[in-house]
């Protein structure tokens, strides 16, 4: 037992300086994720403005952003996203693990990008995604999912992942 | 000039510890000499000495505006108030690692000079204090050198503080956080000499307690001054954000809390022996770890540094190499460790064992939400936050497991067990007391949440089952250890502010022109935009709301503004609070929208100061422990 503990008291801090040290290492690079076009799960959830919420609604190429008022990165993607909805992108969110009065209060305050948002206050639908926490966003063509961005969208990530992506579907179904 | 002697001074220094290294590594081999711990102290407390000195030009320099010097023309501003000239020093990495260097040596050398000549861990305690004095003073040289001059000309003007950081509860704030995390090299050094000392029939425990229980004092008001500031200077409202910075300063605070108990139980019977130097070290090691997240900017945070991987990867392999020779050595004493003495069950010492095992749980569930993210991030370079969600979820049980133990090891005995009926009968009183409280509470506000209401419930065990400790103790004229009581209904006073502030607490947005009112809701009837002007400060712009308004039928006038910094373009909100007994009025003044209105975050927030005062009140416990002592 004494050797378990000996060769543990050792080991784990061996582990953590490795894990971070990997860490420090790679955090420059970046690793675009492949992903295989997914139907929308099915859920039964109203926006934050309690209306039910259509199928149609996916139709087209759109954003589903997961975001929650507690989110400290959902606040430094904000801005992008506004600029985002401003050039007509239709950005649909899904407000996770959240109330609904902190997440209209924080709406209100920041100013509202989205169309709608779903309100996922157990993170059913998340669950269902795949969402891992808060923000991830996914890319939405005609109902099907195409792309997956986990942290924060910004201008690099967006032209590099979601705009080849949005182009090959457009290409498509010209 | 001066700055070039205060650069040497630090390089002396070095050199000095490196010469007392040296000379023990060469007098190891030849026959010990009584003289050689009399000359490796002198020269510690000369390395020390000149430390001392060199931040006291730095010091110096800063107050002269000396923009010679790259740090001090980036930090600071001729404009400032010469207090903020010189908290300026630590606003940023180089100067804050100085300062970090400077307590550590302050700590090194009154803990050194404390040991008498002939104490047994009085060598091995000074040689592991010059080790890590010598590894952060190189880190502070070659990686982020405080001294460095813009060459050939000085600027002319200073690039400011940040706006934020001009406050009197910041400028204290790194301070004491700071005299908190280092303080606990003493428990980790003397440690580690007493594990590599190995008689382990020397009552080590009795050197550190009051020099951990004054480190203990210091993180706890660092922790608290943080906490404070960012309510009312960061304008959110909140007092604690999870945010990993504030995580791993709860790290060390946690372990250390455990600590100071092990540390207890140990010297009181001598059992909870390996627990006790396993905590001592992994304090220091936890401090350590906070070091790194802040400085090696692998996160995001309204405290990190701009900065470099090569500072990540020195402090990570510093930290490491000290951190597993201490490892190393426990690991290897490990066997002749055992304690003779088994823990009684139903024990005092028992229920402490009980709640180190809890807060080791709570140490490595934050340390997995700081780390789960930057592992993320690294293998498929995205970004994720892990909110307060997680951290609540974890810890209302904890808390929730911890008070139990708290209110049933109230009237345990040392090495002796209790009697199930008797721990029966002094609990029942308190479920009763505080299931009234629960319910009262929810009787009233008819809010419903499970996770505050166990924080509800945690805090009010902890202070029923002390206020009836006390109220029997005083009737019966027996023992009551004052600095404990304190201290633990301290505890549970923070546990219970904690949750009634996050049930009773609300926000409202307010959108007003100058001479507008508006109704809030019954309580606040009345809410007036009276006036907007708009004053020149010495190195600001001033635009200041008043505000009348009538809350619970008392009138209020608050003044909230937004101050535009010259030297930075920096826009910032300055809250106006006003606080009644229960609940402080929070008011932020926003952006004016283009027809000319005036938004204003309007907060009720309940129990916030009880969160400070509950924290003061578990330093004053502490504090008294000691005093206690000492006579």
């Amino acid at each position: 037992m004494n050797r378990v503990f000996s060769l543990l008291l050792i080991l784990l801090p061996v582990l953590i300086l490795i894990i971070y040290g990997k860490i420090l290492l790679t955090s420059q690079e970046d690793v675009t994720a492949v992903y295989d076009p997914k139907p929308i799960p099915q859920f039964q959830l109203l926006t934050l403005q309690g209306q039910e919420i259509l199928p149609t609604e996916f139709d087209g190429i759109s954003l589903l952003n997961v975001w929650a008022s507690w989110c400290i990165t959902c606040l430094v993607e904000h801005p992008f996203l506004t600029k985002l909805s401003q050039n007509n992108i239709n950005l649909i969110g899904l407000n996770y693990k959240d109330s609904k009065s902190n997440a209209q209060q924080w709406l209100k305050k920041r100013g509202d990008p989205y169309k709608f948002s779903i309100h996922d206050p157990r993170g059913d639908l998340a669950f269902d995604l795949g969402v891992t926490g808060a923000p991830e966003t996914f890319l939405v063509a005609n109902q099907e999912i195409i792309g997956h961005i986990q942290g924060e969208l910004n201008q690099e990530k967006w032209e590099s992942i979601f705009v080849p992506l949005i182009r090959s579907i457009e290409a498509q179904n010209p | 000039m001066l700055v070039e002697i205060a650069h040497f001074l630090t390089v002396t220094s070095a050199v000095i510890l490196l010469l007392i290294l040296f000379l023990n590594v060469f007098f190891s081999f030849a026959k010990p000499h009584a003289n050689q711990i009399v000359l490796s102290n002198k020269l510690f407390n000369q390395a020390c000495f000149l430390i001392f000195i060199s931040f006291g030009l730095y010091v110096y320099l800063a107050a002269i505006d000396d923009f010679s010097i790259t740090y001090i023309a980036n930090h600071s501003n001729s404009q400032l108030p010469v207090f903020y000239k010189i908290t300026s020093i630590w606003s940023a990495h180089e100067g804050s690692m100085f300062l970090w260097i400077v307590f550590l040596t302050l700590w090194s050398v009154l803990f050194v000079n404390f040991l008498s000549l002939a104490h047994p861990l009085k060598k091995g305690t000074l040689l592991m204090l010059t080790l890590i004095i010598l590894g952060f003073l190189l880190f502070l040289l070659v990686t982020s050198n405080p001294f460095d001059r813009i060459l050939p000309f000085a600027a002319g003007e200073g690039a400011d503080i940040n706006p934020v950081l001009q406050d009197p509860a910041l400028a204290i704030h790194p301070p004491m956080l700071y005299l908190g995390y280092v303080g606990f090299v003493i428990s980790f050094s003397f440690i580690t000499a007493y594990l590599f000392y190995g008689d382990f029939n020397y009552p080590w425990e009795k050197d550190i307690q009051t020099w951990s229980l004054v480190a203990w004092i210091f993180l706890t008001i660092g922790i608290t001054l943080g906490s404070w500031w960012a309510y009312y200077e960061l304008g959110w409202g909140g007092y604690w954000f999870w945010d990993p910075v504030e995580n791993v300063a709860l790290m060390p605070w946690l372990a250390a809390t455990a600590f100071m108990h092990s540390l207890f139980a140990s010297s009181k019977s001598g059992v909870l022996k390996t627990w006790t130097l396993f905590l001592g070290i992994m304090i220091f090691t936890l401090s350590l770890f906070g070091a790194f997240i802040v400085r090696s900017g692998i996160i995001d945070s309204v405290h990190s540094f701009a900065n470099d991987p090569q500072r990540g990867m020195y402090l990570l392999g510093f930290s490491g190499f000290i951190t597993i020779i201490a490892l190393a050595v426990l690991a290897y004493r490990l066997p002749q460790l055992q304690s003779s003495k088994l823990i009684v069950a139903g024990s005092k010492e028992s229920f402490l064992s009980m709640n180190n095992i809890l807060m080791l749980t709570a140490i490595f569930s934050i340390f997995l939400g700081v780390t789960y993210p930057l592992i993320l991030e690294s293998l498929n370079g995205n970004k994720v936050s892990i909110g307060p969600p997680y951290y609540n979820t974890i810890f209302s049980p904890l808390i929730l497991i911890t008070s139990i133990f708290m209110m049933a090891s109230i009237d345990g005995l040392w090495q002796r067990g209790m009697q199930l009926r008797k721990l029966y009968i002094s609990i029942a009183p308190t479920l009763f007391v505080s299931g009234l409280g629960v319910y009262g509470i929810w009787h009233f506000t008819q809010i419903f949440s499970i996770l505050a209401y166990v924080g509800i419930l945690s805090g009010l065990l902890i202070i029923v089952s002390y206020s009836l400790k006390t109220v029997s103790a005083l009737r019966d004229k027996t023992y009551l250890n004052k600095g404990s009581l304190l201290a633990h209904v301290g505890l549970g006073l923070l546990f219970f502010s904690i949750s009634m502030n996050s049930i009773l607490s609300y926000q409202k947005n307010i959108n007003l022109f100058v001479g507008g009112e508006q109704v809030i809701n019954s309580k606040i009837p009345q809410f007036q935009f009276a006036d907007l002007q708009k004053i020149k400060a010495s190195n600001h712009d001033v635009i200041s709301a008043t505000i009348f308004l009538i809350h619970d039928d008392k009138p209020i006038y608050l003044n909230p503004e937004k101050r535009k910094y010259f030297a930075r373009g920096q826009i910032t909100s300055e809250t106006a609070i006003h606080a009644s007994f229960l609940k402080d009025t929070y008011l932020t003044i926003g952006d004016q929208l283009e027809d000319g209105s005036w938004t204003f975050s309007l907060q009720i927030n309940y129990f916030v100061k009880w969160i400070w005062f509950s924290s003061a009140l578990m330093a004053a416990g502490i504090a008294m422990t000691i005093f206690k002592k000492k006579i």
